[in-house]
């Protein structure tokens, strides 16, 4: 057994072409990472095609402590497919490791092999992938397992956690593609034990300091689907789209046993159609999309917000617009969602930031939607979809479903369904209750909700002030400050999955004297106002980094504080990188720019 | 000689039709249609049909999408869901799934099922919801004044079809036979009692039921499906029809010209309801794969 090494930090990142298993491998390693008690992050990126020859990279930090983001530069990085791993062999930093194949096979181009790009600061380990692979399992097939093997046997990691995967991963297999799995990784351990060691990329199973027995490892959307089955979902409508579909994947298989009704529609319309029918009956009913899915059910939340049904939307973002890019992340539905649809149509935004976030804005969406009887969103993207973090969820379910209020009206008195009350939520009634009839409508209607045109003004309030306490709503953080208390230089405000980025960021800066403290805000509509003046009144200069070109945040907090806010707006596809924040907030701070390390700090975009 | 008829006096059809006990049904609000209207017929068959069936209001939803026929939930003391132009099918299979004991009816026109909601009648079918659709086909749009409709008949000029209707009219039977609904009928709002008794058989039936109810629209339809040109045209289905064969109830029902009213075709097979309670009752006893997604830490 290795003694724990406290501090790990390692950031492994493994490359390959589509086909070649590197998701599949990337997997094992965080998984197994996460079963040895680490704190991991974990992201993959992958072309749109199955197969075809585009470029995957899986990359997985493993700590010891807690972490908001991935590292901009790799500890580690595992070649698959040369072509695609060298333009990557730059962000591994100094004494950083590159693992690679130098068996030889046919001939290469000058400069297509991956050993003459290694810069002398980096340590090179080839070794015969392929020919492992073949003496193995006589197949090159097992390549991806082999240089897993390797790096476990690289940083003494123990064996057993990795066998335990490989089988769990390939339990639906037959039993021979478990045992070469199995092989394939022995040999690439026994060979990757045998190479010299460098200290710096050493890792030991670290349990005892970590989270304990109830972490769990999981990506946003099993956080989401995990949310919504705490939370006693009984109803699920879908239409499979990147990068939601795995939301609904895991509801596929995990509603049924508890009596869930589950039904993949013929669209995203009819996908929200059902979603708000099943609503209208009572029944805890959510669907996933993302942002094109959106945009097809925008004129179905108009129903839902006009009809007060209350249902639950979780979106994944990715590029757009169109079909834009399926596999990228981007943040850009940010105006759809608050704003998507005909009319004055509030209703309520969630945008969780790290994986947790999305278990429990999942998990209470429902409570949510039921208590002000509107539409919830939960805005996610891609980044946050896909990326694997270590969750400790609640102890006891707090999202179970709580009774709804039974109404009665006197014998001969009409029930008045959208009733104008104190708080501007009205009682509700869903069919099969007797005597409490009513028909809901997209109409303006009365409070009887029979349609009316006369009352729009007096319901247009209704609808608007009902939500209003929303951003009160018990136990959840609508809005959390961190870093330096009272008056600070430069506030960095942000939303979605960006804030990972944005809090390294910050507590690099503070780590660098900057006066600096960050914001997330969670629920995007209703806006947490007051929370938003306190955070602007304390902050000489606010930076808003987000993923989208036209800074769809900055102009909604622009629009709703009138205050002008420094814009980091960028559609590349890619996570936010921590250094591009960092260079902006030296920027912003104004110190003497001598007076601080400035590593790599080009001019950024404002 | 003058023959003298006993005049009826509305007081006491009024009477008669309130002692039958099915005006129970109709809710405060007053129908929106214009006098005439082929679909107070409807109105009249649905009530009929609720009251002979027996279904307390409770636990009755009627579903609709937007159109003159869509104002229908307002007009009837159930519940009722007055939804988006061409989606009332997802709603009501929502509906359903979200409580099953539930009696869901839904109703539309012709442009909002064929038109804007054609692409889920298909699946509403092939799934066997256990839901009653009336669809009331006048051929035309009434809500928006008078435009041409998916069934509107070749050469028909309207509104937005000045110069004659070119398109050719979809067939509704043929559509929802191939399309595997499990019980397909027609009627015709001039035949009241026959209109209420297709009502009550599609119902009753379990699964997803299809009633095509032909109507006149009295004030933009002055040349085409008026009740003396419908009166005509309509057939009754041969009296040795079988309902069980889905090819005989498509030779019937592709002749559009003379269009026969009756039970088209009726099968029996599990509906939407009893496949997802055997999907769980699956799930329940398969340790198969649980999928990807979340690892339990030691």
């Amino acid at each position: 057994m290795m003694m724990a090494k406290t501090g790990t930090d390692i950031q492994i990142a493994i490359c390959g072409s589509a086909g070649d298993g590197t998701i599949a491998s990337g997997d094992i390693m965080k998984r197994a990472a996460a079963a040895m008690g680490f704190n991991v992050i974990a992201f993959d990126v992958y072309p749109p095609e199955i197969r075809g020859f585009g470029k995957c990279i899986s990359r997985i930090r493993i700590s010891t402590k807690q972490t908001y983001s991935l590292k901009q530069e790799s500890d580690v990085l595992i070649s698959l497919n040369d072509g695609h791993a060298i333009p990557h062999v730059g962000e591994v930093r100094d004494f950083g490791a590159v693992i690679y194949d130098d068996s030889l096979g046919s001939q290469v181009a000058e400069g297509g092999h991956i050993s003459a790009h290694i810069s002398p600061a980096q340590i090179p380990y080839g070794f015969g992938v392929r020919q492992i692979s073949e003496l193995a399992t006589n197949s090159a097939r097992s390549r991806n397992i082999v240089v897993l093997g390797y790096a476990a046997g690289l940083f003494n990691l123990p064996s057993d956690g990795f066998h335990e995967i490989i089988r769990s991963k390939f339990a639906t297999k037959a039993q021979i593609v478990i045992d070469s799995n199995i092989k394939a990784f022995d040999a690439g351990l026994q060979v990757g034990q045998a190479v010299f060691k460098l200290d710096d990329v050493e890792v030991g199973s670290d349990s005892k300091e970590t989270n304990g027995a109830e972490a769990v490892m999981m990506t946003g959307n099993g956080a989401v689907a995990r949310g919504f089955m705490e939370a006693g979902i009984e109803s699920y409508f879908g239409y499979p789209i990147t990068p939601a579909t795995s939301i609904m994947e895991r509801l596929a298989v995990d509603m049924p046993p508890t009596g869930g009704k589950f039904l993949q529609t013929e669209d995203e319309i009819s996908a929200i159609a059902a979603t708000i029918g099943a609503g209208f009956t009572g029944s805890r009913a959510a669907t996933a999309t993302s942002g094109p899915g959106l945009a097809l059910m925008a004129e179905m939340v108009g129903l839902g917000v006009m009809a007060e049904v209350p249902v639950v939307i979780a979106v994944s973002q990715r590029g757009g617009p169109s079909t834009g890019l399926p596999t990228k992340t981007e943040q850009s539905d940010l105006n759809l969602a608050v704003f998507g649809g005909s009319g004055d149509a509030q209703r309520i935004v969630l945008a969780p930031t790290n994986v947790e976030g999305c278990y429990r804005c999942a998990g209470m969406a429902f409570d949510i939607a039921e208590t002000y009887q509107t539409p919830v969103i939960l805005l996610i993207d891609l980044y946050l979809s896909n990326r694997y973090e270590t969750v400790i969820p609640a102890k006891e379910n707090t999202f179970a479903p709580k009774p709804r209020k039974k109404v009665s009206v006197k014998k001969g008195e009409a029930f008045k369904r959208f009733e104008m009350t104190e708080n501007f939520i009205s009682p509700r009634a869903v069919p099969g209750e007797a005597g409490l009839m009513h028909t809901a409508t997209g109409l303006e209607h009365n409070e009887l909700g029979r349609p009316n045109d006369a009352v729009h003004m007096d319901m247009s309030i209704k609808r608007h002030e009902k939500l209003k306490s929303a951003v009160h709503f018990p136990g959840l953080n609508v809005s959390k400050r961190f870093g330096d208390k009272g008056p600070v230089d430069v506030g960095i405000l942000g939303w979605g999955s960006t804030f990972g980025e944005i809090l390294e960021t910050m507590y690099q800066a503070q780590a660098e004297g900057i006066s600096c403290s960050a914001m997330k805000v969670v629920m995007l509509s209703p806006l947490p106002l007051q929370s938003l003046q306190e955070f602007f009144a304390d902050c000489r200069e606010i930076l808003v980094p987000e993923l989208n070109y036209e800074g769809q945040f900055a102009n909604l907090i622009c629009g709703a504080l009138e205050k002008p806010v420094t814009r980091l707006s960028r559609a590349t596809g890619t996570p936010m990188e921590v250094q591009e924040i960092l260079a902006e907030v030296r920027r912003l701070s104004g110190q003497d720019p001598a007076q601080i390390q400035i590593a790599g700090a080009e001019g950024a975009q404002t | 000689m003058n023959k003298r008829v006993k005049p009826v006096y509305l007081e006491d059809k009024l009477e008669e039709i309130r002692a039958d006990g099915h005006q129970e049904y109709r809710s405060k609000s007053l129908p929106t249609w214009c006098p005439g209207c082929g679909y107070f017929s409807m109105a009249e068959g649905l009530t009929f049909a609720l009251k002979r069936l027996g279904i307390d209001y409770k636990d009755v939803v009627v579903v609709s999408g937007i159109g003159c026929a869509s104002r229908f939930p307002f007009f009837v003391n159930t519940y009722g869901f007055h939804t988006l132009h061409g989606r009332v099918l997802p709603v009501a299979t929502g509906v359903k799934i979200g409580n099953d004991d539930l009696t869901v009816v839904a109703v539309g026109g012709d442009g909002d099922a064929f038109a804007i909601g054609g692409g889920h009648i298909p699946h509403a079918a092939r799934r066997n919801v256990n839901l009653t659709y009336l669809v009331f086909d006048n051929g035309i749009y009434g809500l928006t004044k008078g435009q041409t409709s998916p069934t509107s008949a070749l050469g028909f000029k309207t509104s937005s079809t000045p110069y004659e209707n070119g398109d050719v009219p979809l067939n509704p039977l043929m559509m929802l036979l191939s399309y595997g609904a499990s019980w397909v009928g027609q009627a015709y709002a001039g035949h009241q009692h026959h209109l209420a008794d297709m009502i009550t058989q599609a119902m009753s039936h379990q699964g997803f039921s299809f009633l095509r109810i032909l109507s006149p629209c009295v004030t933009f339809d002055k040349t085409n499906n008026t009740y003396s040109n419908l009166n005509m045209r309509v057939r009754d289905l041969p009296e040795d029809h079988d309902s069980s064969n889905v090819l005989a109830a498509m030779a019937e029902a592709s002749r559009n010209d003379h269009p026969a009213l009756g039970l088209y075709f009726k099968e029996d097979r599990p509906t939407l309801g009893q496949v997802m309670d055997a999907t769980i009752q699956r799930s329940l006893s398969s340790h198969g794969d649980k999928g990807p997604g979340q690892t339990k830490a030691k």
